[in-house]
């Protein structure tokens, strides 16, 4: 009887039913899809890669289909892949994914775990895995800032134009150069008629129109140099860090150095042989999908002192002395001074209707009429004032003219307060102070800025204080103009797109260049007070630079001390310790590079910034230990 | 009687010349069977983790060996033997259910608690437990002095089979469960039951059953997949999917089928759990109708084999082992093909040699090897 039952029902199904079921089966099992091309690589100057691809095998959940009992599977997934139940549960909750989608929770798993779950899946309802192509970082952590990372594309970018290509579970730049060239790493998807099971998984490929893979952004970032910069900001942030502060008059015994920069950029091209942020970050936390503990622990929390953000691009501080080349350009352009003339260099200085508020320079000391070299080479602020002030007064005599701030003019001339324009995404302007500014400001407040503009705002505008910000990057992109016979270009990364065999395709993208009014003689002028400053018997950067073989590599520089007003702190109120600034041009005529560096709380310009460009420079040109610098601080 | 004579009687008496070839050939071709449609069913996902196509058919084929070897053991000791120990095979089965359900060295602390592990492999103790439940009810019911059971008796044996059953139905596995029960009925109506006593128990069942579904025992899962059963328009992507998918691969499969290794659905893994408990459906979908009444052939022959021992026995124990070991095999088949072609309910139950599994296929030897045991000695 049970035979009998069985073999007419299979008879049934199998000869009187079968053509139905046969239909149903060639219906069900194709599918036109469209395949994911390979993202291309980020290589270095060499070639050598810094961001590629490799394969792995991810755990995914879908917690809609996690059945009766979701604990008991998710608890069950987490024992045996030997991670924290609350780590799962946690990327399950992350918002970058919808419901229906399927999130990874487990990264490089090992075989044996997945054929498990293969062999037990009614006990792993909703549990799925996967072959994913993941970035992979060869260089670990170096140049973190710029490579940016991956993330699942937004619904509503996936309605635009410029992401046609892509479907909604793709993967696109989020950050840095993955997002600057989206366009040309993601490739061309391929589509292809192919056998999926009901759960969309890839069987077997039918032919179609292949993908053709992303091309490789090449960087004008020198692996090995890179390195070195970032060895030797953190050397020099931990030196300061054993550095007591005797400037301020708080009661932090040492210099905090909470944060640094660095970045090297070739005068010529404009490109960036090196760009280091700290404290930074390792890419590969991006790959593997953060928790929020981890999240908090590496990003957000304090003590991580902001790892992400781009110091270099992103960070903008007043710029102190090495803000004064420029000052000087726009004086002699302006008629404020000539090129040859003699400025008085008192110990103080005030505006001639204010004298109850001197302003004073960095020294006590007193010297005569000095040249404009020198002016730079002993960083003289009160030189500087005077040339503030009058810009003060013309502005006060002409504030309806049409160049009635010719100050703020140069300077925007040179890339301050404007988009540096760099290929990043995220950028920092920075900041150059004008009178409409400020009028602005008090029609939005009344408590602000009462007085409207001041003499000390352009006082102090002349030192580089006061209301102005600049980034790192913006202040090497002027200093790169003062040695490129006035040329100033929008900063790149990259510095072309290759194909995988290495032969160049395309050009990254347009890249803007401005010729600036100042001549040879000028900008001559202006060279000779920087190489005074670090080879002159009284230049600020002579300390830090004692004993260096200048015959074998020139350096030019200017120092920095730049006043941080004070800040809020998790113990309170603090006195914010001065940022340390060197920008230096190394190297013979033909062969220029601009180095910057800037440390956060670390006071001057010669103890902190210049010994750690010096100790770059040894590593660049493989001078060994040229000696240590005399610890002196001048401005 | 001269010496030759008496050599010659021995030797004819000897358990080995009376070895039922067509058993062991039937069982061989079963187990091999499912080492092919394993394959199948699972190579293709295999290959596509970029993992060893073969990994499941290994461990199987290493089950099928090991389940020989026990087959040899087993047949080579006087089953009377058994008789003298089924107690504590019994004994050893419950502890080892008490103890997979109840402490954390069952594998799942959290959900269903069905086997120990052991390095890369599993033990299901419920396997044995069928096992053990033959053994034992055939040896209460072998030392009954009237011929046919009293009422007494047969609660006696029924009180001895439900706390297997009870422990199984538990962890949950209503499959198993319900394998057990007709282990219990089967062998109880050979030995002569009357139908009055049988009656009492269905009751007593369905008043348990009813109970277990107040005091919420029944899983959640359990009642979806019984009441897909009843509905079969419901839900096609919940519970009713895998019975539509093993009824499209079937169906597909026509009178010849679509060829090793080329059915669609098999080979996409359309059909879940196919290398267990939907393995008929490879087979239906790859060699279609014609294979699929090749099989039933060999499960038919399988019964007709079982049975005819359980008559051929020279004892009533061997005859009870024998009858149980049919039953369990008739209810297995029945209700694992009957649950893929759609005439029975979903329930967790392999198909005996041809399912992916190393524990079943153990106890499926095992319980062949006792059948070879009872018919080798038919006359010592």
């Amino acid at each position: 009887m049970m035979f009998a039952a069985l073999t007419a029902r299979l008879w049934y199904l199998q000869v009187l039913a079968t053509q139905g079921y046969v239909e149903q089966v060639n219906n069900a099992s194709f599918r036109w899809l469209q395949v994911e091309p390979e993202r291309g690589r980020i290589l270095d100057s060499k070639g050598d890669p810094l961001v590629e691809n490799r394969l792995t095998r991810v755990v995914t959940v879908q917690e809609q289909l996690l059945g009766d009992d979701p604990e008991a599977v998710l608890f069950r997934l987490a024992q045996h892949l030997d991670v924290p139940e609350q780590d799962i549960v946690e990327r399950l909750q992350s918002k970058d994914y919808y419901d229906y989608q399927r999130v990874p929770v487990a990264i490089d798993v090992s075989e044996e775990d997945i054929f498990y779950i293969a062999e037990h899946s009614d006990e792993f309802p909703g549990v799925y895995w996967d072959e994913q192509t993941v970035r992979r970082y060869p260089r670990g952590p170096l140049a973190a800032h710029v490579l940016g990372q991956l993330g699942l594309i937004d619904r509503d970018e996936v309605d635009q134009p410029a992401f046609e290509d892509y479907g909604p579970n793709e993967e696109v730049g989020k950050t840095g150069l993955e997002k600057t060239y989206e366009r040309f790493l993601h490739g061309v998807p391929g589509t292809n008629k192919i056998v999926v099971n009901p759960a969309g998984k890839l069987l077997d490929e039918l032919g179609g129109r292949l993908p053709q893979p992303g091309d490789d952004v090449r960087l004008y970032l020198d692996s090995r140099l890179q390195a070195a910069v970032e060895r030797r900001l953190q050397e020099g942030i931990e030196r300061a860090r054993s550095m007591p502060d005797e400037d301020t008059a708080n009661d932090v015994a040492n210099f905090v150095a909470n944060a640094g920069a660095v970045v090297v950029l070739d005068p010529k091209t404009f490109g960036v042989e090196a760009s280091a942020s700290w404290p930074s970050f390792d890419p590969n936390w991006f790959v593997k999908g953060m928790t929020d503990r981890e999240n908090r622990e590496r990003i957000t929390s304090p003590e991580a002192g902001g790892p992400l953000f781009d110091r270099v691009t992103q960070g903008t501080y007043a710029p102190g002395s090495t803000f004064k080349p420029f000052i000087a350009l726009a004086a002699v352009r302006n008629d404020v001074t000539s090129l040859g003339a003699y400025t008085d260099c008192p110990s103080s200085w005030a505006y001639p209707l204010d004298p109850e508020h001197p302003f004073n320079n960095w020294s006590s000391y007193s010297r005569g009429p000095i040249s404009i070299p020198t002016a730079l080479e002993v960083s003289c602020d009160t030189v500087f004032y005077q040339w503030g002030a009058e810009f003060y007064d013309r502005w006060k005599a002409d504030q309806l003219g049409t160049a009635s701030e010719p100050l703020q003019r140069d300077l925007r001339g040179f890339g301050f307060g404007r988009d540096p324009g760099i290929d990043l995404p995220s950028r920092s302007s920075g900041f150059i102070p004008t009178a409409d500014w400020k009028q602005k400001q008090h029609e939005a407040d009344d408590k602000l800025f009462p007085y409207g503009w001041l003499p000390g705002d352009d006082v102090l505008m002349s030192i580089g204080q006061g209301y102005v910000l600049t980034s790192p990057l913006q202040v090497a992109a002027a200093y790169a103009s003062l040695v490129n016979g006035g040329r100033l270009c929008e900063p790149r990364l990259a510095e072309r797109i290759q194909n995988a065999e290495g032969r160049p395709v395309s050009k990254p993208g347009p890249q803007r260049c401005e010729d600036l009014p100042y001549t040879q003689q000028e900008l001559g002028v202006i060279q000779e007070g920087l190489r005074q400053v670090v080879q002159g018997d009284e230049g600020t950067a002579a300390s830090a630079f004692a004993g260096f073989p200048f015959a074998r590599v020139p350096i030019m520089g200017k120092t920095g001390t730049a006043e941080r007003p004070g800040f809020t702190t998790v113990e309170g109120q603090t006195q914010g310790q001065d940022t340390s600034w060197f920008a230096a041009i190394v190297g013979p005529s033909n062969d220029q590079h601009v180095i910057v560096a800037m440390v956060e709380q670390a006071g001057h310009g010669s103890t902190t910034a210049a010994p750690i460009v010096r100790t770059i420079i040894e590593d660049m040109y493989d001078l060994g230990d040229t000696g240590a610098p005399v610890i002196e601080a001048t401005d | 009687m001269d010496l030759i004579a008496g050599r010659v009687w021995a030797d004819e008496r000897r358990p080995i010349r009376h070895l039922d070839p067509v058993l062991l050939v039937t069982t061989m071709l079963l187990a091999a069977a499912g080492l092919f449609l394993v394959y199948s069913a699972t190579h293709q996902s295999l290959d596509a983790l970029k993992l060893d196509p073969a990994q499941f058919v290994k461990k199987q084929f290493t089950a099928f060996v090991l389940g020989f070897v026990l087959l040899i053991l087993v047949a080579a000791f006087d089953y009377r033997f058994y008789k003298v120990y089924a107690g504590f095979i019994y004994g050893a089965v419950v502890v080892a259910l008490v103890i997979v359900r109840f402490t954390p060295l069952g594998s799942n602390p959290s959900g269903a608690q069905r086997w120990f592990t052991f390095g890369g492999f599993q033990l299901t103790p419920s396997e044995f437990a069928k096992i053990a439940l033959i053994l034992m009810i055939a040896t209460v019911l072998s030392e009954l002095r009237t011929a046919e059971p009293m009422l007494i008796d047969v609660l006696r044996v029924t009180m001895i089979a439900i706390v297997p059953i009870g422990l199984v139905f538990i962890q949950p596995d209503i499959g198993t469960t319900i394998v057990l029960v007709a282990i219990l009925v089967g062998t109880l109506v050979v030995a002569g039951t009357r139908p009055r006593h049988l009656a009492v128990l269905a009751v007593t069942a369905c008043v348990l059953l009813f109970g277990a579904f107040q005091l919420n025992v029944i899983k959640g899962y359990q009642l979806d997949r019984l009441v897909a059963f009843l509905d079969s328009g419901s839900d096609t992507q919940g519970a009713n999917y895998n019975r539509n998918q093993a009824e499209i691969a079937i169906g597909a499969g026509g009178l010849l089928g679509q060829g090793y290794l080329h059915g669609k659905l098999t080979n996409l893994d359309f059909v879940p759990e196919q290398h267990t408990d939907f393995i008929f459906t490879a087979l239906g979908e790859e060699f279609g109708f014609v294979g699929a009444a090749c099989m039933l052939a060999l499960f038919a022959i399988l019964m007709w084999r079982a049975i005819r021992i359980a008559y051929l026995s020279k004892d009533a124990f061997g005859t009870f082992v024998a009858s149980g070991i049919a039953a369990m095999f008739a209810i297995q088949m029945f209700v694992n093909i009957g649950m893929v072609i759609g005439i029975m309910p979903i329930t967790g139950i392999p198909l005996p040699f041809v399912s992916y599994g190393g524990s079943s296929m153990l106890a499926n030897f095992i319980a062949v090897g006792l059948l070879l045991n009872i018919h080798m000695r038919r006359f010592t």
